[in-house]
């Protein structure tokens, strides 16, 4: 019989298995030995040690081929994903998009509350700032006629308000009240027809009165024309009248004209607080004496007024203790009868009513 | 011819280290069914115990379970023990049990797979690294036999193709059958 491959005789072919499976068995032996010795060390090692080393070794050396495999493997697990989303069942589906919907809202609640805690910590500013003795509000609402510019506050006689007492936001005046309940307040604003407060350009203190208009257009008075006042500049509150603190910013000049044969420039003014977005505003309830205007300050308001007393003879310019009233025949109150303010009240006393 | 021949398989043999070895590193962490992995290792000691078998299948195996050992986060050494063991018994008969037919194979690897994939796994529930054997088998076990069993398909067609054409039959030391028969 033709044989192949030189293969051995039969009879010493089984002494050669033998031989051949002994050599595997002993090496099998040996290779499990090893094995279970590896086994019981690397278990040993708690992070750190011989194997975790070589492990360490081991992935540094095979990153190239695992680099390889991750970008290779992209497009599947991308597929993966994809045949994931389309076998979304429906239940997940809706449960997914109502959690979406219930994320949206509290997002939303989260951001307006934030806001509220910046406009909030931005009174406070306000408070510390100027040492306002005052109560916070919420505007709650706004005036229902083309009439008066007003707005509604949360706070009323019971928190200790009164007609009269001014109202500021962290950007500066906003008005004065002038309805008082025990649980609201109407404050008329700065830009109301009938309101009028005493103010002055803080860089020249050029003495005048912040007034509204039917239009909503703020101006400032009574600056006469010999007096400094520019585009740009700051006005504040005099603290004449010993309603508003004295150096409360109100508005910024936008505009300086002055017509033919005139004595006063044609000014106005842009209200730094923004009458459509009020949220939270102070209500200052009390003066101290450093924030209402000074002996000097009535002064300087009489001896700048009296410049025009002879041209005019106005009931305005008449006495002397006027220009420290800050409500004029426009009927805004200074809140005299709040603060009992004795300043120049001779023409204002019974002003405390609307003419809106 | 016998010299061409044991080169050849050296070769292959070589060729499919290189293979599995790439595979485990490069596609089995990426690609995954559930908790389970495939396991090329595993594909690696089965073919070579059953071309090769005897002392140089224990050792290709035994090195086959290192290397997996050292590209997981288990013990090194638990898969190489499972797969020395494993392929000691497979590689008994030193023969291309390729021979035997596509059906043979499969059913072989089906059981020593599992064999060794469950325990594997039941070795980490028992050191701690799993829930409960309910994870091991379900999530764990099942996903990781059926991935390596699909991974195997390609190689044992490849084989048994092979060895039914007779081209890679290596001279087998200690046995008188070839593989062309008497």
């Amino acid at each position: 019989m033709p044989r192949m491959g030189g293969s051995k005789p039969r009879s010493t072919s089984g002494f050669r298995r033998t031989e051949t499976n002994s050599g595997a068995g002993l090496t099998t032996v040996l290779l499990v030995v090893v094995s279970l010795f590896m086994f019981t060390l690397s278990s040993q090692e708690a992070g750190s040690g011989f194997f975790t080393g070589v492990r360490s070794v081991f992935g540094v050396v095979t990153t190239p081929v695992r680099y390889v495999g991750a970008v290779a493997s992209l497009p599947f697990n991308g597929m993966a994903n994809v045949f994931h989303n389309l076998t979304a069942d429906e239940r997940t589906l809706s449960d997914l998009e109502a959690e979406n919907a219930s994320l949206k809202s509290k997002n939303a609640e989260l951001e307006e509350a934030q806001q509220t805690a910046s406009r909030l910590e931005q009174l406070l500013n306000v408070q510390s700032s100027y040492n306002l003795t005052s109560v916070a509000a919420s505007v709650i609402g706004s005036s229902a006629d083309s009439w008066s510019d007003t707005v509604t506050i949360d706070k009323g006689s019971t928190a200790g308000l009164a007609v009269g007492m001014c109202v500021v936001d962290a950007n500066g005046a906003v008005g004065q009240i002038s309805e008082c309940s025990p649980t609201s307040s109407t404050v008329r604003l700065l830009s109301d027809e009938n309101s009028s407060i005493s103010a002055m350009v803080q860089s020249s203190r050029a003495q005048g009165m912040i007034e509204g208009s039917p239009d909503g257009t703020v101006r400032l008075s009574l600056i006469r024309l010999d007096q400094t006042v520019n585009v740009g500049d700051t006005v504040v509150t005099s603290g004449l009248g010993g309603v508003f603190p004295k150096g409360l910013p109100v508005g910024e000049v936008t505009s300086v004209s002055k017509a033919a044969g005139a004595l006063y420039y044609t000014i106005e003014v842009k209200l730094f607080a923004n009458p459509e977005n009020l949220e939270e505003v102070l209500v200052i309830t009390s003066l101290s004496s450093d924030q209402q205007a000074t002996a000097g300050d009535i002064a300087d308001a009489d001896a700048q007024e009296s410049g025009t007393s002879t041209k005019q003879g106005s009931s305005t310019a008449g006495s002397t203790s006027s220009s420290a009233t800050t409500a004029t025949s426009k009927g805004a109150s200074d809140g005299s009868a709040a603060h009992g303010s004795a300043k120049g009240t001779s023409t204002t006393a019974s002003g405390t009513s609307d003419q809106g | 011819m016998q010299k061409k021949d044991a080169n050849r398989s050296r070769y292959g043999n070589v060729a499919l280290a290189a293979l599995c070895f790439v595979l485990q590193l490069a596609l089995a962490p990426n690609l995954a069914f559930g908790s389970g992995r495939f396991n090329f290792a595993v594909i690696f000691a089965f073919c070579i115990s059953l071309l090769v078998g005897g002392r140089r299948g224990v050792v290709y195996s035994f090195f086959a379970g290192l290397v997996f050992d050292l590209s997981t986060t288990g013990p090194v050494g638990l898969v190489a023990l499972l797969l020395t063991l494993t392929s000691y018994v497979l590689g008994l008969e030193e023969r291309n049990r390729f021979s035997d037919g596509a059906a043979a194979c499969l059913s072989s690897f089906a059981i020593s797979s599992l064999v060794v994939i469950f325990v594997y796994h039941l070795a980490m529930l028992a050191m701690g690294q799993a829930g409960s054997l309910f994870d091991v088998v379900v999530m764990r076990t099942l996903p990781s036999y059926a991935l390596t069993f699909v991974a195997y398909l390609p190689f044992n067609h490849h084989f048994t193709k092979d060895a039914a054409g007779g081209v890679s039959a290596r001279p087998r030391r200690g046995s008188h059958y070839s593989v062309k028969g008497l």
